[in-house]
């Protein structure tokens, strides 16, 4: 929450302060920051009537001396230049320039000497840098995520441009909350070593004075971990709404994309929105599965039919000012009931046409039930069966592979044959590059629960008890990285502070950063550790939001590097 | 200068709501040459035509609101028992809600002119500020209506109660009376009584008109402004969607404009032009030869 309350903040302070008609010039990145909090009627009660990406505002000619320009842009580069080009032919009557992260002296200096016509009023800097889509989840949407997968040696350059951009998130994220944290990092991943060492760099080296916060008792936590570590949670199919939503069809900046599936009628909405912030169902809904949902949107559709039914009984005089009245309510129920509908109904074709159920179940097995055999059985039946797509017959044995690595390695090659023979589009390899990548040599956690004479009791204990729904079984690695934190038990031999840092007792505040991205079920995760009041508030943010789809791009993305890489030497 | 296009009211009010800054001073645009050195601030220039239309409307929708605070006074005093027959009082609300009605329709026509076409950048700002006007807008109507609704409901209140104790006082006087005299008297409280429910009724009935009136009124205001305001949750209401939309009309304008000049360059009639001419100029040396040999 404090994420979102401080974006919005920050576009407040930007907006207040400026009377007059107003223009708002963004640029890519700042203007998925700016839409997931802020909406366009708040815009225009703040008299800002126009809004413009820095790319296009070059373009036009049109002199607008009677708007007052507001930019909000990262201190990139590339954004000074267009900025330069646009102080020389000032379009506007005043410039106010306010960005989203610390400007070099360098740029500043720049900026100065292109301002010839004294056309700027205000440079601010303010830290909304990332995109704070749910009350405790944030993400920093790069496009490149797959770099994080490749040794610095293959793309130098690129391995630092994908640093850079992950330590200014990290530290807009801490100049927004207002602390310095503590750092640490896990042991087994150099681009995480490598990160949680520039950020500490910078908090407590390159710009100590500006991270010089009021010390409180405890500092809070920042850890930062890799995806590696669990890739079993992207590549599973989900059951709970939001994550569903995701994984099905897609889920950016909190807007979903109906085009993508095709097929719609006419008059159905091409695009929706769905913010636990605007939406009182979305939010009741967001973390259920998807058994629940489906009563649950019934009952809001009989609630709905009701409202309907006694708007057509007007028969009074009072009845018909009744309706002037409730219309506008009216009509946003109306809206937002169909949106819903039309969401579950084309999950549910999928589910169907995919033939979902019975793939997640062999999933959930592999992820969290022992037996190699039966799954060795499970896993061949499913790459035989035709309903199954090639994506889903990828993911199994993937699943498989992970798991069961080690263990009957014939059977594992026979798998790894039918696959390549049964999906045209395999590329070949992709398995073995995942499992050099997130093997059970590369991950320091216990995934699956069979390392610690602990879990595997617990896992035991639960397989006796049966569990409430085979399709939601799964938890990712995360829960247990929280709750070793909860309990002040996170091992240092994995997770090693960085430099001298030294943290006394527990935090009150964790931020998890998870290099390579997060999983919507993983926010579901952190989201319900938060409502137990455990006394520790946990913040999670990625470099990307994943689904099934986008993690297997990059897998394939960085295998297609490495292996062009591999051909130069 | 700008001229005040709207004669009715003083210019103080027209500072005080302006969408525009009121201290800025509308310098017009020079047409020399500024010369090598900078002059310093920029000059802000004067704003389009459109901008004027929308500083009338939020000064009427200011007026409105005023009227509607005056509106929120009449009805309290209306509905606090009297001596007199509150009928001035009553005249007061009925001009006022006129006023006020009036204003919203008028700002209303004149939202209409705020339109444009063009999928230029001009034309995004005032389909901006016509969304934003038309939301004050649509909350001023819903205001007035609830201000009405509760007006009536406790003004219908009153009446009964008040028709309540007539009703039992007639009562009680009529149980006391005589049998005897019961057709007389019968006839005459009868007669009373119809002519005071007769006037009930036809109270009632203006109002009723009043409201049906008033109803349909904003009724019709709501319609036409449901199109123009923003439906908050939905995807119309997010900054990136409305940039993307402008970004596409803007790029399928574009495309238009392009094939429209493809194919006004390779189109038919050029090509019948150039014949023509040509033939024209063969004519023309033919006719030459024809003189020149005969």
């Amino acid at each position: 929450m404090v994420l979102v309350t401080s974006v919005r903040d920050y576009i407040n302070r930007m907006l207040h302060d400026i009377s007059g008609m107003k223009v708002l010039i963004l640029d890519s990145q700042t203007v998925s920051n700016v839409s997931i909090v802020y909406s366009q009627s708040e815009l225009l009660q703040k008299e800002v009537f126009l809004v413009e990406m820095i790319d296009s505002i070059s373009v036009s000619k049109e002199s607008m001396s009677h708007l007052k320009a507001v930019y909000f842009i990262r201190p990139t580069s590339e954004n000074i230049q267009k900025l330069r080009y646009q102080l020389a032919n000032p379009r506007f009557g005043e410039h106010h320039l306010f960005f989203s992260n610390l400007l070099k002296d360098t740029q500043i200096h720049i900026l100065a000497d292109s301002d010839e016509h004294e056309a700027v009023q205000q440079v601010q800097e303010f830290y909304a840098d990332f995109v704070a889509g749910d009350p405790y989840h944030f993400t920093l949407n790069m496009a490149s995520n797959h770099l994080y997968m490749l040794p610095a040696v293959v793309d130098p350059s690129g391995l630092q441009r994908y640093s850079d951009r992950v330590v200014d998130g990290i530290a807009a994220v801490f100049l927004a909350l207002k602390r310095r944290p503590v750092i640490r990092y896990q042991r087994t991943s150099d681009t995480a070593k490598r990160i949680a060492q520039e950020t500490a760099k910078l908090m407590y080296q390159h710009e100590s004075g500006l991270f010089d916060f009021r010390r409180t008792e405890s500092s809070p936590l920042l850890l930062v971990i890799d995806r590696r570590d669990d890739p079993v949670t992207p590549l599973l199919n989900q059951w709970t709404y939001q994550a569903m939503v995701h994984e099905l069809i897609g889920l950016q900046d909190n807007k979903v994309d109906l085009r993508a599936i095709g097929s719609l009628s006419k008059d159905q909405q091409v695009e929706v929105v769905l913010s636990s912030e605007q939406d009182a169902f979305f939010k009741a809904n967001m973390y259920e599965n998807f058994g629940d949902i489906g009563m649950n949107i019934k009952r809001m559709v009989d609630d709905f039919q009701q409202v309907a039914k006694s708007n057509q009984n007007i028969q009074t005089v009072e009845d018909m000012a009744r309706f002037v009245d409730n219309y506008p309510e009216y009509k946003k129920m109306q809206g937002n009931v169909s949106k819903h509908v039309t969401l579950v109904t084309e999950m549910s074709k999928l589910v169907e046409a995919r033939k979902l159920m019975l793939v997640s179940q062999t999933e959930q097995d592999l992820a969290c039930n022992g037996g190699q055999g039966a799954a060795y059985e499970a896993v061949t039946d499913l790459l035989n069966n035709e309903s199954v797509s090639d994506m889903d017959r990828l993911r199994l044995v993937m699943l498989y592979a992970l798991r069961y690595e080690k263990e009957n390695p014939v059977q594992l090659m026979q798998l790894f044959n039918k696959l390549a023979s049964r999906s045209p589009k395999y590329k070949p390899g992709l398995v073995q590059f995942l499992l050099k990548q997130a093997g059970v040599e590369k991950r320091s956690g216990d995934l699956f629960g069979n390392r610690d004479l602990m879990n595997i009791a617990r896992n035991m204990a639960r397989g006796l008890k049966g569990v409430e729904n085979v399709y939601t079984q799964h938890q990712p690695l995360l829960f247990q990285t929280m709750e070793s934190i909860t309990r002040g038990r996170l091992r240092d031999v994995d997770y090693p502070f960085v430099g001298d840092h030294f943290q006394q007792g527990r935090p009150q505040e964790v931020v998890i950063f998870m290099v390579g991205g997060t999983t919507y079920e993983e926010s579901r995760s952190v989201a319900l550790q938060n409502a137990t009041n455990s006394g520790i508030r946990f913040i999670l943010g990625g470099t990307a939001v994943l689904n099934s789809k986008r993690f297997l791009m990059d897998l394939e993305e960085a295998q297609r590097i490495a292996r062009s890489g591999s051909h130069m030497v | 200068m700008t001229e005040s296009k709207s004669g009715v009211g003083p210019v103080i009010e027209m500072a005080s709501t302006s969408l525009l800054h009121p201290k800025r001073s509308y310098a017009p645009v020079s047409t020399e040459d500024p010369g090598n050195s900078s002059k310093g601030a920029v000059t802000v220039g004067l704003p389009p035509d459109w901008v004027d239309v929308s500083e009338e409307i939020s000064v009427n929708i200011q007026r409105a609101r005023t009227k509607m605070a005056e509106l929120g006074k009449a009805h309290a005093k209306a509905l606090m028992p009297s001596f007199g027959d509150g009928k001035e009082d009553q005249h007061q609300i009925e001009s006022l809600t006129q006023e006020i009605t009036f204003l919203l329709r008028k700002s209303e026509k004149q939202l209409q002119r705020l339109s444009a076409g063009g999928p230029s950048e001009d034309s995004s700002v005032r389909k901006n500020v016509q969304r934003s006007l038309a939301t004050d807008l649509q909350h001023l109507s819903m205001e007035l209506r609830k201000k009405q609704s509760t007006y009536l409901k406790r003004l219908r209140l009153q009446k009964e109660d008040g028709g309540d104790l007539e009703m039992n006082l007639k009562g009680s006087s009529y149980r006391a009376e005589d049998d005897d005299f019961d057709d007389i008297l019968f006839s005459e409280h009868q007669m009373s009584k119809i002519k005071k429910s007769e006037a009930i009724s036809v109270e009632r009935e203006k109002e009723i008109q009043q409201v049906v009136e008033s109803v349909n009124e904003l009724a019709q205001i709501m319609k036409d402004l449901s199109a123009l305001v923003i439906d908050q949750g939905t995807i119309v209401d997010r900054i990136d969607y409305n940039i993307q939309n402008v970004a596409s009309t803007v790029e399928d304008g574009l495309k238009q404009l392009q094939k429209a000049e493809r194919t006004q360059r390779s189109g038919g009639m050029v090509k019948c032009a150039s014949v023509l001419v040509i033939l024209c100029f063969i004519m023309l040396v033919l006719l030459i030869l024809k003189e020149i040999f005969l």
